[in-house]
């Protein structure tokens, strides 16, 4: 990070850049015990990711009110301002991707409570979590490095994580269609599937709002801004 | 007389001997009017020769390469001597510099052999260096990620405050989120004032181990320990009901002598494969008949099977070299595995032929099938795919063990191929070497 002329001021932007990683993080660890709880079953699993949200949630406002201070303290300008709004938006995506998190501990506890597996668990659903925490440490790791490349890669790999929802939801509908009786299963198994593709939405934004500090250009909702960024 | 001493005086009388000796003839010749005039000219002289010579050195000083080919500037009368000692003073320092340079190298060469990973932090926890096991273990990259934050990109949740707290005994466990996850331990030691040492170590083979190990000693005793509850409830029933029929005495002696005899198998399983443990090889090879012990596990397998099953022999390979004991052990196991998963009706396929220059045994059952996810730990002593139904079919959990021990005794490689609803097919790979050209 460049130099300033306030040693103390680099410093408070540095803290919050950990702060809002270590968060990411937590996030990170939610999301794969989640799924991991889906696939195995493991009830007292479930039941921290759940407890955990709320943890997540106290970081949210500490990391939002520390950027509010430093605003209203520093004035920053350029590429610092630009540093600190991306914090504040990414922060809001990893409180969404711990929501996703805690959605996903809900319903699987809500399957495993109500029993008869009609569906089995789909190594397809762990898949594609593995494809959304995976995509969201990259994203992370592209916000600690201002890793332009990493987080255009980022944004490239949401199309296989859509592709892995189509292919859950096509396999889902075959089971519906062959037994009736599975329908409240399936409709369950999808909304923990839609969680884990949501959390791959999430990771592209924290990408994008990471080409955004870097080249100064927001790529979000538009093709040729993206573009732009591309050979920026 | 010193060094110092003997070159000012060697200079003084280089430049002020010819400029006295000019003065001393035209002082002669022409009075002393002329012979100050000629000392003043020549010391003029002698300070702009001087002059021009410092600003050539100047020069090169700050542009050694524009300089003449023959790299330094040509360095004449006294000062040359200043120059060449300047020159040497600069190659010593150079070669001692390039010395330096090659140790750390060799220095950071060892550290990046050294398989646990090394950090060093400052005081602001920014990583100062690392060698090339940590970036496997935490993620680091070199070179962009010198002068990061190491909390920035190690982002488990609590491993900030195991930095940033004063207690560092017990080591902090990171697990990576990769396909395969692994376990470091990570532990921080002070380093001189302000820094500090980050050291991780992979303990996923250790942690997996002790484990397995915590689980075998669970498994065994549970296993033993359920015929035995049920041996001493009919025991106790013998010794205070005195009204028992001769039917229902004889009814449970045989379910005790049942119970007696999966315990006796249990431990005869044990001991069979502690002893393949012990040895690296079998005691004694022979050159055993396929055919032959291909038609003794068929009549085995229809004993076991009582007509349930369709078994079928077929045997294309010649003779194959090793214990005949053992490879009877360890085919028995497999071929008594796919006849207890298999149900009512299916059918079961034993073979031996010879595929690729190896010799390949393989038993292909229609039976239940095995979940990809048990794959890898099928061999382990009393994992159970389904721990309800596998112990109702007699199975005492050790077969497939024993069967990985006598093939690896013998060379040879276990592959599992399966698919849940679909079957089972096991296949013993043994070396070429094995299979005697003769027959």
């Amino acid at each position: 990070m460049s130099d300033h002329l306030s040693k103390q001021f680099d410093l408070e932007l540095e803290n919050i850049r950990t702060r809002i990683l270590q968060m990411g993080g937590l996030v990170e660890r939610q999301v794969l015990a989640a799924v991991d709880a889906f696939s195995t079953g493991n009830l007292q699993e479930m039941q921290q990711v759940i407890d955990t949200d709320s943890e997540v949630d106290s970081q949210e406002v500490g990391i939002d009110e520390d950027c509010t201070l430093l605003i209203a303290r520093r004035q920053p300008t350029a590429r610092d301002l630009r540093l600190i709004m991306a914090i504040s938006r990414v922060v809001t995506d990893l409180e969404r991707i711990g929501d996703k998190a805690s959605k996903i501990a809900n319903m699987s506890r809500k399957l495993h409570l109500a029993g008869g597996q009609r569906i089995p668990r789909l190594s397809d659903v762990h898949h594609a979590g593995q494809l959304a925490t995976d995509m969201l440490q990259s994203a992370l790791d592209s916000l600690a490095r201002m890793d332009l490349e990493a987080a255009r890669h980022v944004i490239g790999r949401d199309k296989a994580i859509d592709a892995a929802f189509n292919a859950i939801l096509r396999q889902l509908i075959t089971y519906m269609m062959e037994d009736p009786r599975t329908i409240t299963e399936a409709l369950d198994i999808i909304w923990i599937a839609k969680a884990i593709e949501r959390v791959g939405d999430h990771a592209v934004n924290i990408a994008e709002n990471v080409i955004y500090v870097v080249s100064g250009i927001d790529v979000r909702h538009s093709a040729a801004a993206r573009k732009q960024a591309d050979s920026a | 007389m010193s060094p110092a001493g003997r070159w000012l005086a060697r200079a003084l009388l280089a430049n002020l001997l010819p400029i006295g000796c000019l003065a001393l003839v035209a002082g002669l010749w022409h009075g002393p009017a002329w012979a100050w005039a000629a000392a003043a000219l020549a010391s003029t002289l002698l300070v702009v020769v001087h002059t021009k010579r410092l600003a050539g050195w100047l020069a090169w000083l700050d542009s050694p390469q524009d300089s003449a080919d023959s790299g330094y500037p040509a360095a004449r009368g006294a000062s040359s001597e200043v120059f060449l000692k300047l020159m040497r003073r600069l190659r010593h320092d150079a070669r001692a510099l390039e010395a330096v340079k090659a140790r750390l190298r060799s220095f950071h060469e060892a550290m990046d052999a050294v398989p646990d990973g090394l950090v060093i932090l400052d005081g602001g926890h920014r990583i100062q260096w690392h060698n090339r096991a940590a970036e496997a273990h935490l993620g680091i990259r070199r070179p962009c990620d010198g002068g990061a934050i190491v909390e920035q990109l190690v982002r488990a949740p609590g491993f900030a405050e195991y930095l940033g707290g004063a207690d560092a005994t017990a080591p902090f466990l990171l697990q990576s989120a990769t396909a395969r996850p692994r376990l470091y331990a990570l532990r921080v030691v002070p380093l001189g004032e302000q820094h500090k040492l980050l050291v991780s170590l992979d303990v996923t083979d250790a942690r997996r181990v002790e484990s397995m190990r915590s689980e075998f000693v669970a498994n065994v005793s549970h296993e033993l320990r359920t015929p035995l509850t049920v041996v001493s409830g009919f025991l106790e029933h013998f010794t205070d009901d005195h009204m028992m029929s001769a039917d229902q005495r004889r009814h449970f002696a045989r379910l005790m002598s049942d119970q007696t005899a999966r315990m006796l198998s249990l431990v005869d399983d044990l001991l069979t494969l502690s002893q393949l443990e012990a040895e690296d090889a079998p005691a004694s090879e022979e050159e055993v008949d396929m055919a032959d012990l291909l038609a003794q596990l068929l009549a085995e397998g229809q004993s076991l099977s009582e007509g349930r099953h369709r078994l079928a022999v077929s045997c294309q390979g010649p003779h194959l070299r090793g214990n005949r004991k053992e490879l009877h052990s360890a085919f028995g196991n497999l071929v008594s595995n796919a006849i207890r998963y298999t149900p009512d009706g299916g059918d079961i396929a034993i073979e031996w032929e010879v595929h690729d220059g190896n010799g390949v045994f393989s038993v292909r059952d229609s039976g239940v099938g095995i979940g990809s996810e048990h794959l890898p730990r099928l061999t382990e002593r009393f994992y159970r795919v389904d721990r309800g139904r596998s112990r109702d079919t007699g199975g005492t959990g050790l077969g497939l063990a024993i069967v990985k021990h006598i093939l690896l005794r013998h060379q040879a490689t276990l592959l599992i191929e399966s698919r849940v609803g679909e079957g089972s097919t096991f296949r013993a790979e043994f070396p070429g070497w094995r299979l005697p050209r003769a027959s």
